[in-house]
C-alpha cells in the first residue's frame, strides 16, 4: 500500500530523515515510535505530499507522491500534529469543508459527513464552534475531518498528545475501530500506546529507522537478558553468589542493596531468557538461604526501545556528510560503469553487424 | 475552486473582516461624498473614486492579509495542502471570495449614484467605466495582497508589505514622470474620464495574473524548503 524507498529529507546540513526504507501493507495498523524530533512528522508529511523529500521515492497505492499527487491525496485522510482547525466554523461546517476539499460529490457528502460525525461521537456538539471545544473534542473533530469520505489510509500525527487519561482511552478505542477497515499509520512517543494499538512498529531515531517489527518481537529483543530480583535473609554474602555454580543458566549474581531489616537484595541475570525461579528457590532451600521476596522483572517495549536507541553510534554532522558524499560518489560510479557497459555492448553489436554485412557482401 | 471560495466567503462574514471591510470602506467613502458635495459643491460621481483608490490602498490589504498567513500560522495550511485540490483551485478560490466582497462593496456605492441622480444628472456611462476601472484596480491590489500573505506567516507583516508597496506606487509619479507607467493608481485616472483604455486594462489584468501565478509558485516551492 505504502512504499518508502531511500527517502532523505535534508535542511542544509541537517538531516531530518536519512535514507529510510519501509513498506506498509493494506489493513495494517502501524505505529511510528521515536523521541521528539526523531523525524516522525517529517516522514508522515512526506507521505501526505505536504513536503517533498530531498531524494528518494514514495508510492501510495501504486502512485508516486511526486508525480500523481492528486491520486495519492485522494486515498489519504490526514490528521496533522496539533490538530489545526478553523476556529470560526462549527464542527459540522468543518467536516463539511473537509469533505468538499476531498471532492466528495453533493449526494454522498451529506451521508459521509454524518457518518464521520457519528463515528467520532460528535453528534452532541456538531453545531458548536470548534474554538470553544475541549482538547479531546478538538482531537475528535480533527479525526472526523480525516476519516470523512472513508479514505483507504489514515495518517494520524500524535493523536493522543495533551489529552487526559480518559480521553486517551477513548481516542485509542476510536483508532482501533478505524483499524478494522483502514490502513492506519500513527505516530507517538508513548510506547505503551503503540504496543496496545499497533500490529507493527517502526522505531525511528535521529532520522533513521532503527527497527521494524511487531511489538511482541520487539519486546522479545530485550528478553534475552532476563533479570530476577531476589531478596534474601542471609548473613554470609558468599552464600547466594554460590548458587551461580549450581544453576547453569545464571550469568551473574549482582548485589543491589542491604535493606533496613538486614535482608539483602540481589539481581540475578540469566543467560537465555529461561524462567529459573523454580530452580532458584529449590537451590536456595538446599543451601538454607531464606527467600523473602522473588520477582521476575518484566521486560517491555520500553526496554527494547531504550536498548535499540542506546546502542546506536552517534555520528557528528561532519561524518554524516562524509557518508552522504561517499554514497553519492558510489552512485555516480555505478552509473558511470553502467553507461560504460552499455557503450561497450553497443560497440560489440555494431561490430557484429558490420562483420555480418561484410560476410554477406563476400 | 468553489468549495474553497464558499468557505472563505463564509469566513469573511463570520469573522467580521468582511463586514469591517465593507463598513469602513463605505463609511470613508461617505465622508468623501459629503465633503465633495458640501465643501466643493461637486455633483460628480466618478471623481469620488480617486478618493476610493486612496481608501482601497489602506483597506484592501485587510481582506488579503490572512489568506495564507493565517492558515500557515494556525497549521490549517496542512489541511488544504494535503487535500486533493490543486494549488490553482485553492488560490483562485480565495481570490474569488475576496473579489466577491469587493464587487458587493462597489455595487453598494451605486447608492451614491442614485442620490446624485435624484438631484442632478450624472452620466451613467462614465459611472460604469469608472466602476470597471476601479474593479480592475481592486483585483490587482487583491492579487498582490494575496502574494504578500503567501510569503509570511504574520498577518501584520503581510498587511504592511501590501500597503507599503501600494503607497510607493502612489508616489512614483511624483518622483519621476517616467515612473508613472509603473503606478497602478495613475493608470486608473483615465477611467473616470470615461475612457476605456486597452493598454491599462491589459496592464491591470496581467499584473493580477502575474501575482496569482507567483502565489502558486511560492506555495509550490515551499514544499521543498519547508
Amino acid at each position: 500500500m505504502i512504499e518508502v524507498k531511500n527517502v532523505t529529507k535534508r535542511y542544509g546540513d541537517f538531516f531530518a530523515v536519512r535514507n529510510i526504507n519501509f513498506e506498509i501493507k493494506e489493513g495494517e495498523i502501524v505505529g511510528f515510535l521515536g523521541r521528539n524530533g526523531a523525524g516522525k512528522s517529517t516522514t508522515m508529511n512526506m507521505i501526505t505530499g505536504f513536503i517533498e523529500p530531498t531524494s528518494g521515492q514514495i508510492t501510495v497505492g501504486g502512485f508516486d507522491v511526486d508525480k500523481k499527487p492528486k491520486k495519492v491525496k485522494r486515498q489519504i485522510g490526514y490528521m496533522p500534529e496539533g490538530t489545526p482547525l478553523y476556529s470560526d466554523l462549527t464542527v459540522k461546517e468543518f467536516v463539511n469543508y473537509m469533505a468538499d476539499l476531498k471532492m466528495i460529490s453533493g449526494k454522498e457528502k451529506k451521508a459521509a459527513v454524518e457518518k464521520a460525525i457519528k463515528s467520532t461521537g460528535l453528534e452532541s456538539v456538531q453545531n458548536n464552534l470548534t474554538k470553544i471545544l475541549s482538547r479531546g473534542y478538538k482531537q475528535r473533530v480533527s479525526m472526523a475531518g480525516a476519516i470523512v469520505g472513508d479514505p483507504k489510509i489514515l495518517i494520524l500525527d500524535e493523536p493522543t498528545v495533551g489529552l487526559d487519561p480518559k480521553q486517551v482511552i477513548e481516542i485509542r478505542e476510536l483508532i482501533k475501530s478505524f483499524g478494522k477497515n483502514h490502513t492506519v499509520i500513527l505516530s507517538s512517543h508513548i510506547l505503551s500506546e503503540v504496543s496496545q494499538i499497533c500490529e507493527k512498529v517502526i522505531i525511528i531515531d535521529k532520522g533513521e529507522i532503527v527497527a521494524v517489527d511487531t511489538p511482541e518481537n520487539l519486546e522479545k529483543l530485550s528478553e534475552k537478558d532476563q533479570v530476577i530480583t531476589v531478596v534474601v535473609e542471609e548473613t554470609n554474602e558468599k552464600q547466594l553468589s554460590s548458587i551461580k555454580d549450581e544453576i547453569e543458566a545464571i550469568k551473574e549474581v549482582a548485589f543491589v542493596e542491604k535493606k533496613e531489616d538486614g535482608s539483602k537484595e540481589y539481581n540475578i541475570v540469566t543467560q537465555n531468557g529461561e524462567d529459573i525461579r523454580k530452580q532458584i528457590s529449590t537451590t536456595c532451600a538446599k543451601s538454607n538461604i531464606i527467600i523473602l521476596e522473588m520477582k521476575q522483572q518484566e521486560t517491555s517495549l520500553e526496554d527494547a526501545f531504550v536498548k535499540l536507541i542506546e546502542n546506536r553510534p552517534e555520528y557528528s554532522q561532519k561524518e554524516i556528510k562524509k557518508m552522504q558524499y561517499q554514497k553519492e560518489i558510489q552512485d555516480l560510479r555505478e552509473e558511470h560503469e553502467a553507461k560504460k557497459e552499455q557503450k561497450q555492448a553497443k560497440k560489440e553489436e555494431k561490430a557484429a553487424k558490420k562483420a555480418k554485412k561484410e560476410g554477406g557482401n563476400e | 475552486m468553489f468549495a474553497v471560495m464558499k468557505k472563505e466567503l463564509k469566513s469573511y462574514l463570520l469573522s467580521p473582516i468582511g463586514y469591517v471591510f465593507i463598513g469602513i470602506f463605505l463609511l470613508l467613502f461617505s465622508v468623501f461624498f459629503y465633503i465633495s458635495i458640501f465643501s466643493y459643491q461637486s455633483m460628480n460621481f466618478e471623481y469620488l473614486f480617486y478618493n476610493g483608490a486612496t481608501i482601497l490602498t489602506f483597506v484592501a490589504p485587510v481582506l488579503t492579509m490572512g489568506m495564507f498567513a493565517a492558515e500557515r500560522k494556525s497549521g490549517t495550511e496542512q489541511l488544504i495542502l494535503t487535500s486533493p485540490r490543486s494549488l490553482t483551485a485553492i488560490v483562485l478560490g480565495k481570490m474569488l471570495a475576496a473579489g466577491i466582497i469587493l464587487v458587493v462593496t462597489e455595487a453598494l456605492t451605486l447608492i451614491y449614484f442614485a442620490i446624485l441622480d435624484y438631484f442632478g444628472d450624472p452620466s451613467f456611462k462614465v459611472a460604469i467605466t469608472t466602476l470597471l476601472g476601479f474593479l480592475l484596480l481592486s483585483f490587482a491590489y487583491l492579487s498582490f495582497g494575496m502574494f504578500a500573505s503567501s510569503i509570511t506567516e504574520s498577518q501584520i507583516v503581510a498587511y504592511f508589505i501590501t500597503t507599503g508597496v501600494f503607497l510607493l506606487m502612489w508616489f512614483l509619479p511624483d518622483m519621476a514622470s517616467s515612473l508613472e507607467m509603473f503606478s497602478l493608481i495613475s493608470m486608473f485616472n483615465k477611467f473616470p474620464e470615461g475612457l476605456i483604455s486597452v493598454s491599462e486594462i491589459i496592464t491591470y489584468v496581467s499584473f493580477s495574473v502575474l501575482f496569482i501565478l507567483l502565489t502558486i509558485i511560492v506555495l509550490q516551492r515551499r514544499k521543498s524548503v519547508k
